[in-house]
């Protein structure tokens, strides 16, 4: 049993950290608390099943092309937008909000409802780790998220466009010193937010799946994870995706499931008493210090 | 002369106009408040329409001397939503009635609590109901109370109780042929899914000798259930229980199956309702036993024919199977339930209306539909007796068989691979 749920707790906080880091990538860089994040998770999905029922496109094609019409929408969100108005954080938050809200309804008003909306999974099996039956998709998310994470890493720290990314997220009027533009470093960070929204929704997806629900749990499960780690800090949002992972499986386990909820938001307010810019969160180090 | 003739037709001919169309204006209206952004809700509304449109080709409803038509008007109400208030639901049913003037309303909230609550509107405007998706039995008891008060509600779905009966049938089937009684039971955390699962426990396992081994209560949205199949394994449960009408249900079956727990799943969880499921679920659904509340719901017998008809002529007007176990078919009998009090009535006077739907009396889709002391339809494991629930099997062929009650069931239960039956 207890292996059992360590290995579900690695699984589940892995999904937590596919599910956020996109959103916490965004607002590491420009700052945007991207709340049309779970919309933009339910668009990929819903663009991913349309291309693969619909129009018969392969898998692995349909999810690619829906990655990049997502990373589209994130960029023209940014450029028609959220441009005008941003480093005014609460017309940022409703804008998000309000487009999220409209992608949700605009599928829920196309009559996207019902329990038929779901993707395939990439390898029909089930292994034994132990004495523990996983199947093969919740090993992949795990697979697909390191490499992720490893291809983020070197993507920020050895590509000039990932330097240009730190620079702006560091100090965005040095950084504009050095001609970086500000602006389209912030298209491409929503943008790539919504990208990873969307890699997110092609390896997740399988497990269950599409309902328009789902957007709002994206977003609540990724603002938790964001606040609790530090928003902006990917290394923040990896160990609260493991505080929380675990918390949540042990708590199922041990306790009972209808806690779950209760340990996320739990840990939520802690952390928020202790240190409240998350465990490496920056935004108020310093007033926090003093 | 003939001037004046071509004038005096032309008179006749608009005041014929006239009158035709002033007759055609006056169609017998039909409300339709309910969540239609849900499947139930959805196909739910489709389903009174398509009843409409027969009922319309055939020449419309006798009211008295006359044929009138019906039309359906429909609203959103949202209650099925997590988090709108009841108060917003109850907005949505007084506007219709107000603005539409419906004569009776159909399918009406999901949500138990905002149908109890509607109940005094419906009693303010003398608006009838034909309830189709709300199961709490707490209406039937008001109606009881109060039958002057309360008269205008009338359910036609199956309701909480009838639900545990035929779960219980279910589990006594299950102990009869397999000789199992250690189960594990897994529902949602929303009250119609813990007062389930309650009753099942106290009004049967503990009575009939069952273990009950584990119970787990969910919050809606979860989609991990990989700690209670844990669970249940080292449990050794023989019987998984899942009371589920969440949309990420559907995960604990696939769950179930990849990580091969030798035991039968056998209960209710609405995604597992309809033949698009097999395809959903990536056909890791093979074994699981679902109960559909209502036969013609997703599900047909040959033994009921009309049940056969009914999901074709969905099929041939939607262009895709039906989905929703819960709902359809009663919604669709509630049509011609009303089109019979009717033309019984020879009014559409509200008092006159409900006395006749009372009386109702006939063999449909879902069986023979009478209604009980609480305007409840009565059900029971005889379609020639009364409306009955469908409990059937998925096979490893993406097929769904009926395997109780035993009056429409096709085969018997297969066990799933390393469960060896305790006979």
């Amino acid at each position: 049993m207890l292996l059992g749920t360590i290995i579900y707790a690695v699984i589940n906080s892995v999904i937590l950290i596919l599910m956020s880091i996109g959103f916490n990538l965004t607002f590491g860089i420009s700052g945007i608390s991207n709340f049309a994040y779970g919309s933009l998770y339910i668009f990929a999905a819903f663009t991913t099943y349309m291309l693969l029922q619909l129009v018969g496109l392969p898998y692995p094609v349909a999810a690619l092309v829906s990655i990049a019409l997502t990373a589209v929408i994130g960029a023209l969100m940014y450029r028609f937008i959220l441009m005008r108005v941003r480093g005014q954080v609460l017309s940022e938050v409703i804008a998000t909000f309000g487009i999220g809200l409209a992608i949700l309804e605009f599928f829920r008003y196309l009559g996207f409802v019902g329990v038929e909306y779901a993707l395939p999974v990439f390898i029909d099996d089930s292994f034994m780790i132990g004495e523990v039956y996983v199947d093969a998709q919740r090993i992949i998310i795990v697979a697909a998220s390191v490499v992720l994470v490893g291809l983020l890493w070197v993507f920020v720290h050895y590509t000039s466009l990932g330097l240009a990314f730190r620079g702006i997220a560091q100090d965005e009027r040095t950084a504009l010193t050095f001609g970086m533009d500000s602006d389209w470093i912030a298209t491409l960070s929503v943008s790539l937010g919504a990208a990873l929204a969307a890699v997110a929704a092609t390896v997740i997806i399988p497990l269950g799946t599409i309902s328009v629900s789902q957007g709002y749990d994206v977003l609540i499960n990724a603002l938790a994870v964001s606040i609790i780690g530090g928003l902006g800090s990917t290394g923040g949002v990896i160990v609260a995706s493991l505080l929380v992972g675990f918390a949540q499986r042990f708590t199922d386990t041990y306790i009972g499931s209808h806690w779950t909820m209760i340990v996320s938001l739990a840990a939520i307010l802690i952390v928020l008493v202790i240190k409240p810019s998350g465990i490496y969160g920056k935004q108020k180090e310093l007033e926090e210090r003093i | 002369m003939r001037r004046r003739l071509w004038a005096v037709g032309l008179f006749l001919a608009t005041g014929l106009m006239f009158s035709l169309c002033a007759y055609a204006a006056e169609p017998i209206v039909i409300g339709v408040p309910t969540s239609t952004g849900f499947v139930e809700g959805k196909e739910g509304l489709a389903i009174v329409e398509m009843a409409v449109a027969e009922i319309n080709a055939k020449g419309g409803v006798k009211v008295g001397a006359e044929k009138r038509m019906f039309k359906v008007e429909a609203i959103d109400i949202r209650d099925a939503a997590p988090g709108v208030p009841v108060p917003e639901a109850l907005m949505g049913i007084e506007k219709l009635i107000l603005e539409k003037k419906p004569t009776v309303l159909l399918i009406g909230p999901f949500r138990s609590e905002a149908l109890l609550a509607a109940m005094d509107i419906l009693t303010k405007y003398k608006v009838p109901l034909l309830g189709t998706i709300a199961m709490t039995p707490a209406t039937e008891g008001k109606v009881k109370q109060e039958p002057d008060k309360y008269k205008y509600v009338f359910r036609t779905c199956l309701n909480a109780i009838y639900l545990v009966k035929n779960l219980v049938g279910t589990m006594s089937h299950i102990n009869k042929e397999f000789g199992f009684n250690k189960v594990y039971i897994m529902h949602q955390d929303v009250a119609w899914a813990r007062a389930t699962a309650d009753g099942m426990v106290k009004n049967y396992f503990q009575k009939a000798g069952w273990t009950v081994v584990g119970q787990e209560s969910y919050p809606t949205g979860a989609a991990d259930f990989s700690s209670a199949l844990m669970k249940a394994r080292s449990a050794g449960a023989q019987v998984i229980l899942p009371i589920f009408d969440m949309p990420q249900s559907g995960t604990l079956v696939k769950q179930w199956k990849a990580m091969k727990v030798p035991a039968l799943m056998a209960g209710f969880i609405s995604p597992l309702a309809g033949p698009g499921a097999w395809k959903t679920f990536d056909k890791k659904i093979g074994g699981a036993i679902n109960c559909n509340f209502e036969l013609g719901s997703a599900i047909a017998s040959p033994k009921v024919p009309q049940s056969v008809a009914f999901l074709k002529a969905y099929q041939k007007k939607m262009g895709k199977p039906m989905e929703a176990g819960h709902g359809p078919a009663p919604t669709y009998e509630s049509v011609y339930i009303l089109k019979e009090a009717i033309e019984r009535a020879g009014s559409l006077e509200p008092d006159a209306l409900v006395a006749e739907i009372k009386k109702t009396d006939r063999s449909g889709v879902m069986g023979r539909i009478k209604f009980d002391e609480g305007n409840q339809a009565v059900f029971g494991m005889d379609p020639k007796e009364a409306a009955v629930a469908s409990v059937f099997q998925w096979n490893d062929k993406g097929e769904r068989v009926t395997v109780f009650p035993e009056s429409i069931a096709d085969a018997k239960i297969m066990l799933p691979a390393g469960l060896k039956s305790a006979k």
